[in-house]
């Protein structure tokens, strides 16, 4: 089945995203929208301190209250559900829906209220009155590391989750052998995506059916099996319904304290129960924080600015329980040396818990805290040779000719044209022109800098970082699926087999379909199945469903087509080869098969059928994900098997008095091989860069030193909005991927995965005069200005 | 979340006078910003029933307020702890009394430490806020003392 010779129809043309239509219009269906008769209300009573012993549970006050059905605790929770899953072989780091024993931050779930409306369940929450004996804690990274800090899971025996070193290549030599080596710490704060739909889960249980049947607002890979398992009950007992719309996730959405805690509730009380977090519960304990990161970094490199090796250490601060997040340290080792030709690498993931809230993915999976990293050691080797920022990128970047290209961490680069970006990227931001702008700036009394970010986005989402990093774990897929129905009227119906959080799959299901059927995709149904009706899917994670469902919806498709062709060849009196297929309609020497004659015999002439071919007109296709097979050997292991190429130059202005950073220029140059729809991968480009902007600026799940959150709400916890996004120009280019059918490689990070890092870069570059640096994101406008007045004071002094 | 508190008020009367008044739990009832119910547990050991907005925020708070150290009628160290659905607090504070020609002049510093939702979502505003709730206090007192019928009569 080979890519679709000639001209594409549907695929990358700028049609309409489907979806759109019912957003726009304010008609989703979202999680909130779902009305079960007889239903109940959770709400839940946070945890006042950073760890502290339960020693009681009184809940007779609110028990007592009209309309107030049922108060359940964290030990008789304990009793009816096993620990949710956790990725890494640490069994001793236990994670319930409600803290069992013992409270580990402060926010975390101590007790639900069930009632008959959420307003009244908060009420009842604070009736429930908890006795507590506070016990040590630890907030701080570095203070967690260490061997004397109080364990968060005592269990355990330390707050180390994970602490392992990799060397790919001849590091010791290669650092030996160069002439010139730096060192630098830059820190990643603990930001996320923060969606504006909080998560949200309805269960209800049928006695009768045994069946537990759940509407989400979920992106969680392999959800009804975790489900099942926590709940003790078959798989084929749970059903989740995909066909509800979701508002914002990028990766955080993965619910399953919530969606276990509320289908318990549903079916000890029998009654639909429903759980929508607000903001104070999300932003706390919705457990959707994302990495929070401490970066070593040592760079052997030479006169010329070629880096030769690099040694990383990444330190992560997971909160309270593990969950995945220590799994976004094994991700990036698959773009671990960036578009750079670097020889050898080690690197050291290190993952510790601390009394903060547990962390969850995070778009990019922790790439772009990594590429933030690389982009500094880049900027930092140019500035100590004395060479353009972007000619040290130019002389170490991979070139096109060595595409497939084996980086020292055993990946498969699938290709890439980066010299061809990066001078598209120039040409179209007129570099000398904006250094001239840079320069009016300052001329006005302004700090101007510019900032260059070139980073990948690797994406296809298999989940090979997981035996890289557990032994004991041999998963080699991750697979996704599509399913084509034919009906007797010959009105094409596709299935897709998951949720969608913005991804617009509706749109790239019916678009690669039609593309392969020659059929227009807007006569094409597309609909989501319940999960027991559903093929094996892994949900929209990785940036991977351009790669694996339209992967899926390709080859279902083109079997559909060859069904169509054997049918018709056969009224023809051909061979097979001898006929062709064009829109819908088999033709050989003059004569023709139209679309409804083939799906007449399809569905009603079994006489007439090839011999063998079952009646009906349907299809379907498990998408393996390409490339990556094998488990891990000798810490080497393909991760995803596409790397999309992003190349940021910025122009950042700040105001030397205020402290307030303006970005008058954004230009992004975008590489994502073959486009299927514009509009979308437009879409995600521009909120990517905004969500880069957030955390870059603005954005970080602050704690005090009493382990007390301090930035539970919008007020404290700063979004950007349209005052803080700029204009974005994106310069498109194409390098198709080798490994998809289409070409098309993955979009749903893009613009986040480098955006930090240029706008770190130019905010850099901008105060570089005054000799001072930020080397911790968020960087703040009150710390911008705080070190530029410091700067100030220390000049004056000096010249006294 | 810590916070530090200190001031010095000015107030009408004797010292004597106000020191009865801040040792009167029928006083501080009064006086207490969003007090709803004081009553004694132990000699100089009371619990107390608040209902306070903070900010953004709005709840009760149920706690324990202990007077110690007393060098009548001059100084006092005074503590209070307790929690509700604006979070958990506890605070520790050493108050002097002394004349100040026809006035008295109050001197407190202190202490406290403050968690749960008040700590997370009206951090930005509780030094503010807790300098309007002790200026609340002083206002009330003040108009006690100046009303003594109305003090005597409780």
């Amino acid at each position: 089945m080979s890519r679709p010779s000639g001209e594409l129809k549907f695929v990358s043309a700028k049609r309409r995203v489907r979806e759109d239509r019912r957003f726009v219009a304010g008609r989703g269906r979202y999680v909130a929208d779902i009305a079960l008769d007889n239903m109940l209300h959770v709400a839940v009573v946070p945890s006042r301190y950073p760890a502290a012993r339960i020693v009681s549970i009184d809940a007779s006050a609110a028990l007592a209250m009209p309309g107030v059905a049922y108060v359940l605790t964290g030990d008789r929770l304990a009793n009816a559900v096993d620990p949710l899953l956790n990725g890494l072989d640490t069994p001793n780091v236990k994670r319930y829906p409600l803290a069992v024993g013992q409270a580990r931050y402060v926010g975390e779930w101590v007790a639900a209220v069930v009632a008959d409306t959420r307003a009244l369940a908060e009420d009842a929450c604070e009736k429930v009155v908890v006795e507590y004996e506070p016990l040590p804690f630890v907030i701080d990274t570095e203070q967690a590391l260490d061997p004397s800090s109080p364990p968060v899971h005592p269990e355990h025996g330390s707050n180390v989750l994970l602490d392992k070193t990799f060397v790919w290549g001849e590091v010791e030599r290669d650092f030996a052998e160069s002439p010139r080596q730096l060192t630098f710490r830059v820190v990643w704060g603990r930001s996320s995506t923060v969606p504006i739909e909080t998560f949200g889960v309805a269960a209800k249980w049928d006695p009768w059916g045994e069946i537990l049947d759940v509407w989400a607002s979920i992106q969680m890979p392999k959800y009804p099996d975790q489900i099942a398992r926590a709940l003790r009950i078959p798989a084929n007992s749970v059903r989740v319904h995909h066909d509800v719309d979701v508002g914002g996730s990028y990766g955080v959405k993965r619910g399953i304290k919530q969606t276990v805690l509320t289908a318990h509730l549903a079916r000890t009380l029998d009654r639909p129960v429903r759980l929508i977090e607000d903001r104070l519960d999300n932003m706390r304990a919705g457990d959707a924080h994302g990495p929070e990161r401490i970066f070593d970094v040592e760079v052997a490199f030479n006169d010329e600015g070629i880096v030769r090796s690099v040694k990383m250490r990444a330190l992560d601060n997971v909160g309270a329980y593990a969950g995945r997040s220590p799994f976004q340290l094994g991700k990036p080792i698959g773009a671990i040396v960036g578009p750079y030709q670097i020889k050898s690498v080690q690197y050291r993931a290190q993952a510790v818990t601390s009394n903060k809230a547990a962390q969850e993915a995070v778009r990019g999976f922790g790439q772009a805290p990594t590429n933030y990293a690389i982009e500094t050691a880049i900027d930092k080797v140019a500035r100590a040779v004395g060479l353009d920022r972007i000619e040290v990128r130019r002389r170490n970047f991979i070139r096109k000719e060595q595409f497939p290209y084996l980086i020292p961490s055993g990946t498969q680069y699938d290709s890439g044209d980066y010299h061809t970006v990066l001078a598209k990227v120039l040409a179209h931001a007129d570099y000398d022109g904006l250094k001239r702008e840079q320069a009016e700036l300052r001329a006005r009394g302004l700090l101007a800098g510019i900032g260059i970010a070139a980073c990948l986005e690797p994406s296809g989402g298999n989940s090979s970082f997981e035996p890289l990093l557990n032994e004991k774990n041999t998963t080699t897929t991750w697979m996704d699926s599509c399913r084509i129905h034919v009906d007797a009227l010959g009105f094409v119906t596709v299935t897709i087999h998951t949720t969608s959080s913005g991804q617009g799959h509706e749109t790239l299901a019916a678009t690669v379909v039609g593309e392969v059927l020659e059929v227009d995709p807007d006569h094409i149904r597309v609909v989501r199945p319940d999960s027991l009706a559903s093929l094996p899917s892994n949900s929209p994670v990785g940036s991977r469903m351009a790669i694996m469902l339209g992967g899926a919806c390709f080859h279902a498709a083109h079997k559909l087509k060859d069904k169509l062709v054997r049918i018709g060849a056969k009224q023809l009196g051909r061979p097979e080869n001898e006929v062709a297929y064009a829109r819908g309609a088999v033709t050989a020497g003059g004569a023709t098969l139209s679309w409804t004659d083939l799906i007449t015999i399809a569905h009603r002439n079994f006489h007439l059928l090839p011999e063998g071919m079952e009646p009906g007109l349907e299809t379907m296709h498990v998408e393996q994900v390409p490339t990556g097979s094998k488990l891990p050997e000798n810490g080497r292991v393909q991760m995803y098997p596409c790397h999309s190429f992003e190349f940021h130059l910025i122009l950042i202005a700040v105001d030397p008095l205020t402290g307030k950073p303006e970005i008058p220029r954004y230009v992004i140059g975008h590489d994502c091989g073959t486009v299927i729809n514009p509009h979308i991968v437009r879409g995600m480009t521009l909120g990517g860069i905004a969500h880069g902007i957030g955390a870059a600026l603005l954005e970080e799940f602050v704690y005090d030193g009493e382990g007390q959150m301090l930035t539970q709400s919008f007020m404290d916890y700063l979004l950007p909005s349209a005052h803080e996004v700029p204009k974005v120009e994106i310069v498109h280019h194409c390098t198709p991927s080798p490994f998809t059918v289409l070409g098309q490689k993955g979009s749903g990070e893009s613009g986040y995965l480098g955006s930090p890092a240029a706008i770190s870069g130019a905010i850099n570059d901008a105060v570089a005069p005054l000799g001072i640096s930020f080397s911790k994101l968020p960087i703040r406008i009150a710390e911008i200005s705080d070190a530029i007045a410091g700067a100030a004071v220390s000049r004056a002094e000096e010249q006294r | 979340m810590k916070l530090d508190i200190a001031g010095s008020e000015h107030i009408p009367g004797a010292t004597e006078a106000l020191w009865r008044a801040l040792n009167d739990p029928a006083v501080l009832r009064r006086c207490i910003p969003g007090c709803q119910n004081m009553e004694e547990t132990s000699p100089d050991a009371y619990k107390i029933e608040m209902q306070l907005k903070v900010g953004a925020v709005s709840g009760s708070f149920q706690g324990e307020i202990a007077l110690a150290d007393k060098e009548p009628p001059k100084s006092c160290t005074i503590s209070v702890s307790g929690a509700g659905s604006l979070g958990h607090g506890t605070g520790t504070a050493r108050f002097t009394v002394e004349p100040d020609g026809a006035m008295s002049r109050l001197v407190y510093q202190g202490t406290g430490e403050i968690g749960g939702l008040v700590a997370g979502v009206g951090q930005r505003i509780l030094k503010s806020a807790s300098k309007y709730l002790i200026g609340r206090f002083f206002v009330a007192l003040r108009q006690e003392l100046e009303n003594p019928i109305r003090t005597t009569a409780a």
